[in-house]
C-alpha cells in the first residue's frame, strides 16, 4: 500500500512539474527567449567566436603555429609605420567609393528600366541576374581575358578605332587597373541593385503617379518627387550592403591582380591575408582585417541614424 | 477541456519537443567506427604535370598498402592552397600526417614537424649526397625538420627561331647581351616579357638572380643586418628600368604566374622566366611552339650567376598518430626504385637534389631540360645570403624586392625605390 502510495506522489509529482513547465511556456517572454535562443548560439558561435577571437590575435605577436604573446598595440603600431598599409587604405576608400556610387546610379537606371513593360520581360530580368550568379572566380577569369593586351576585345576594338598598338594595360598600369576592379565589382554587383530596388518600385502605389501626372508632373518630376523619396529607404539598405561587400571584398582581387601593380588594387582583406597567411603572422594580419571595422562601424551607425530619422 | 490539436501553447510545446528530440537524435548518431587497418594521409599541392598526382594514386600508394597493411591517403590541394592548408592543420593539430611544403614553409612550421635528420643522412649518403640547395631549404637551427624532394627551377625560356632572326643561336650569357638580343627583339614585334606583377613564382624567380647577379642582396648572412641600400642593388635597379623599357611588353607589371605561359601559348614574347611547365605544355599542346622552345640558364652578371631555388619537400607532423609509420613510410618512398619512378613521370619537371641522379635516364627524355639541373649548383633561397627566416617570409609576402624593381620599371628614381624598399624591411627585420 505504502509502495503504491509512493507510486502515486511521484507520479503526482511529475504532473505538477509538467504543469509548471506548461504555465511557463506559455509565458510570451519565456517562448520568446526559448525560440532567439537557438539563432543566438549560432551567431555567437559563428560570428561571435571568431570576432572576439580576431581582436584578440590582433593584440597578439602570433607567428603561426606558435603560441601567441600579448603585444598591446604593437601590431597596429606597424601597420601605422607600413607604407602599404596607408595605400591599402586609400585603395579600399577608392575602390568602395567609386564602386557603390557607380552600382547605385547604374542599379536605379537599371531598376526603373526594368519597371516597364516589354516582350520577355521575365527572361530579361532574370538574364540580368547573371552576373550576380556566376562564381565570382569564374567571371573573373573572363575578366582576365577580355582585358589581357593579346586577347582582349576591349582592345582589340580601340586599336580598330585608331588607338596604338597593343591598345592601353589594363592590368599592368596602377590608375587603369583600379579602374579595371572598379568596373568588373560595379558589373558583378549591378544586378543585386538594380533587383532590390525594382522590387522597391513595385511597391509604389500606381495612384501616386497617376495623382502626380493630373497635376501636371512630367516623367522626370514624377520620378524625383514620387519614385525617389518612397525608394530611399530601400537605396539605404542597399547601400549598407554594398558597402560592406565592398570594403570587404578578396576574391575578384586575388584572382585579378593579387594586388598587383606594385600594390595599387591591394585591398584590406587581400592584404590582410597576404600577410596572416604568406608571412604567417596571424597577429598582424589580424590588425589589418581589423582596421575596416571603425570605418564600417561608423557608416552603419551613420546610415541606420539617418534611416530611423527619416 | 481543450482540445489538444487547437492549442497553440500545446503545438509550441510539441515544436519544443520535435525539436529537441532531433537534436538529440543528431548528436547521438554513430560514429563511424574505426577503421582497423592504419592510414597515412599525405598532402601535396596539385601538380602541373597530371601524371605525377596519379603516380602516387595509382601506383605507389597501393604498392605500399599491399606491403605493409597500411593505406597511404593522397590528399591534393589546389595551386596556391597549400600555406594556408598547413595553417590550418598545424593549428588545429589534425588533418594530415605528412605534407608537401613550398619554399619558405619549412621555416614558419618547423615546430611543429619532426625531426628527420635520420632518415635525411641515411638518404644523403645511400644516394650520392644531397645538393647544398636542398638543404638550405630544410635545416631550421642545423636540424632537418624535412626531407628534401625537389627543386622546380625558374630558368630562361626563349624563342629560338626568333632569337635566330636576330643572328643569335647560342642564348646570350650575360644580362646585359639578353638586353642588346631584347631591344632588337622589341623593334621586330617579339618582345620580353618577365612577371614584374604581384604573382607566387615568376617574379621572384628572376628579380633575386638579378639582385644577386649585380652584389646586391636585401639582408646580411646575420639575418638581422639590411644592406639593400648598395651600389650593387642600385646597378640591378637601374638594369631592370631599361631591360623593361627597351625589351618588354608594358603589361608585364600587372602579371600574375599564369600571364607569362599565356603570352608563350600566344606568341606573344619571346623569352621569359619560367619553371619547365611552359615547354611541357607547349609540346603537348601547341607541338610547333614546343619545336622553337629552349631553355637555358640565367644570364650571368658582373657578380656571378644565379638562379632562384623553388624546391619543395616532405615534412612529417610531430601531432601525428602514426609519426613513426610516416617516417617509416618516408624511408620506403625515398629509396631509389620509388623515387626515380615517380620523378621520371614528370620527365624533369622535378629536379632531385640528391646527386644520384645527376646523370639519370630522366635527364635523356628531353635534353632541353639539363640545364634545369646545372642551375642547382647556384640556386638559392629570396633571402639569400641570410639562412631562411620568419621575416623573410614577410618580406615576400609584402612584395618589397619585386616592388622595388616594379616601381622603378614604372618609373620612379633609383634612389627612391631603394629608400623605400630600404625602410620596409628596416621595419620587418626589426624583430630579427
Amino acid at each position: 500500500m505504502t509502495i503504491v502510495s509512493g507510486r502515486l506522489s511521484g507520479a503526482g509529482r511529475v504532473a505538477h512539474r509538467r504543469a509548471t513547465l506548461n504555465v511557463l511556456l506559455d509565458r510570451e517572454n519565456v517562448f520568446g527567449w526559448l525560440m532567439m535562443a537557438l539563432p543566438l548560439l549560432f551567431l555567437a558561435a559563428l560570428v561571435g567566436y571568431p570576432f572576439i577571437y580576431g581582436m584578440l590575435l590582433s593584440l597578439q605577436h602570433r607567428p603561426v603555429a606558435q603560441p601567441g604573446t600579448f603585444v598591446g598595440l604593437k601590431n597596429f603600431a606597424a601597420d601605422w609605420r607600413d607604407p602599404i598599409f596607408w595605400q591599402v587604405t586609400v585603395n579600399t576608400f577608392v575602390y568602395t567609393g567609386a564602386a557603390t556610387l557607380l552600382k547605385m546610379v547604374g542599379g536605379l537606371c537599371l531598376a526603373v528600366a526594368m519597371n516597364q513593360h516589354f516582350r520577355m520581360k521575365n527572361l530579361v530580368r532574370a538574364l540580368l541576374l547573371l552576373p550576380f550568379i556566376v562564381p565570382t572566380v569564374l567571371s573573373t577569369v573572363a575578366w582576365m581575358w577580355m582585358l589581357d593586351p593579346a586577347f582582349s576585345v576591349v582592345n582589340r576594338l580601340l586599336v580598330a578605332l585608331g588607338w596604338p598598338k597593343p591598345g592601353p594595360s589594363w592590368l599592368g598600369d596602377p590608375a587603369l587597373a583600379m579602374i579595371s576592379i572598379i568596373i568588373i565589382n560595379t558589373w558583378r554587383g549591378l544586378p543585386f541593385y538594380g533587383i532590390t530596388l525594382l522590387a522597391g518600385l513595385q511597391t509604389v502605389p500606381p495612384e501616386l503617379y497617376e495623382a502626380a501626372t493630373i497635376d501636371g508632373a512630367g516623367g522626370w518630376q514624377r520620378f524625383r518627387f514620387v519614385t525617389l523619396p518612397l525608394l530611399r529607404p530601400i537605396i539605404l539598405i542597399v547601400t549598407l550592403f554594398s558597402v560592406i561587400f565592398t570594403f570587404a571584398d578578396f576574391q575578384l582581387v586575388y584572382v585579378l591582380t593579387h594586388g598587383g601593380p606594385q600594390n595599387a588594387t591591394n585591398l584590406f582583406a587581400t592584404y590582410a591575408f597576404d600577410i596572416a597567411m604568406g608571412a604567417g603572422q596571424l597577429g598582424l594580419g589580424a590588425s589589418i582585417a581589423l582596421a575596416m571595422l571603425p570605418a564600417l562601424a561608423a557608416l552603419i551607425v551613420a546610415l541606420t541614424l539617418y534611416m530611423r530619422r527619416s | 477541456m481543450t482540445q489538444p490539436a487547437a492549442s497553440p501553447s500545446t503545438s509550441r510545446r510539441r515544436f519544443l519537443k520535435l525539436a529537441a528530440g532531433g537534436t538529440a537524435a543528431a548528436l547521438s548518431a554513430t560514429r563511424p567506427v574505426r577503421a582497423q587497418s592504419k592510414t597515412i594521409t599525405i598532402l601535396h599541392e596539385s601538380s602541373f604535370i597530371k601524371p605525377f598526382d596519379e603516380y602516387v594514386q595509382n601506383v605507389l600508394a597501393p604498392a605500399y598498402e599491399k606491403q605493409t597493411g597500411i593505406k597511404v591517403n593522397y590528399e591534393v590541394t589546389s595551386v596556391g592552397s597549400l600555406p594556408t592548408r598547413i595553417s590550418t592543420i598545424a593549428e588545429t593539430g589534425s588533418g594530415a600526417d605528412i605534407t608537401m611544403n613550398g619554399l619558405l614553409q619549412v621555416i614558419q612550421f618547423g615546430e611543429k614537424y619532426l625531426d628527420v635528420g635520420d632518415v635525411a643522412e641515411e638518404l644523403g649518403k645511400a644516394q650520392g649526397g644531397w645538393y647544398e640547395a636542398g638543404k638550405e631549404a630544410v635545416l631550421v637551427n642545423d636540424k632537418w625538420k624535412a626531407i628534401p624532394f625537389s627543386n622546380i627551377g625558374q630558368l630562361m625560356n626563349w624563342r629560338t627561331d626568333w632569337f635566330a632572326e636576330v643572328g643569335v643561336k647560342k642564348f646570350p650569357d650575360t644580362w646585359e647581351e639578353l638586353y642588346d638580343v631584347g631591344k632588337k627583339l622589341k623593334a621586330k614585334d617579339h618582345p620580353f616579357g618577365f612577371e614584374l606583377g604581384h604573382g607566387f613564382g615568376d617574379n621572384h624567380g628572376w628579380l633575386y638572380p638579378l639582385l644577386w647577379s649585380y652584389g646586391g642582396a636585401e639582408v646580411a648572412p646575420d639575418g638581422k643586418t639590411v644592406v639593400i641600400d648598395s651600389a650593387e642593388t642600385a646597378r640591378a635597379v637601374d638594369f631592370a628600368r631599361k631591360f623593361f623599357k627597351d625589351t618588354m611588353l608594358a603589361d608585364v607589371l600587372g602579371w600574375t604566374d599564369v600571364s607569362n605561359n599565356k603570352a608563350w601559348m600566344a606568341e606573344q614574347i619571346s623569352c621569359t622566366n619560367n619553371a619547365e611547365s611552359i615547354l611541357w605544355f607547349a609540346k603537348r599542346e601547341f607541338p610547333e611552339i614546343g619545336k622553337v622552345t629552349d631553355q637555358a640558364m640565367n644570364p650571368a652578371g658582373p657578380k656571378g650567376r644565379f638562379h632562384l631555388l623553388n624546391s619543395i619537400s616532405h615534412s612529417i607532423f610531430s601531432f601525428s598518430p602514426v609519426r613513426e609509420e610516416a617516417r617509416t613510410f618516408m624511408r620506403w618512398l625515398m629509396e631509389p626504385k620509388q623515387l626515380g619512378g615517380w620523378y621520371a613521370v614528370a620527365e624533369s619537371y622535378y629536379q632531385p637534389l640528391l646527386h644520384a641522379y645527376d646523370s639519370a635516364p630522366m635527364w635523356d627524355i628531353e635534353p632541353r631540360n639539363r640545364p634545369y639541373r646545372d642551375a642547382l649548383a647556384s640556386a638559392h633561397l629570396p633571402g639569400w645570403p641570410a639562412p631562411a627566416s620568419r621575416q623573410l617570409a614577410e618580406s615576400v609576402a609584402k612584395y618589397v624586392v619585386v616592388d622595388m624593381f616594379a616601381k622603378a620599371c614604372a618609373g620612379a628614381s633609383t634612389p627612391e625605390v631603394i629608400k623605400n624598399a630600404e625602410a620596409q624591411l628596416r621595419d620587418i627585420y626589426r624583430s630579427a
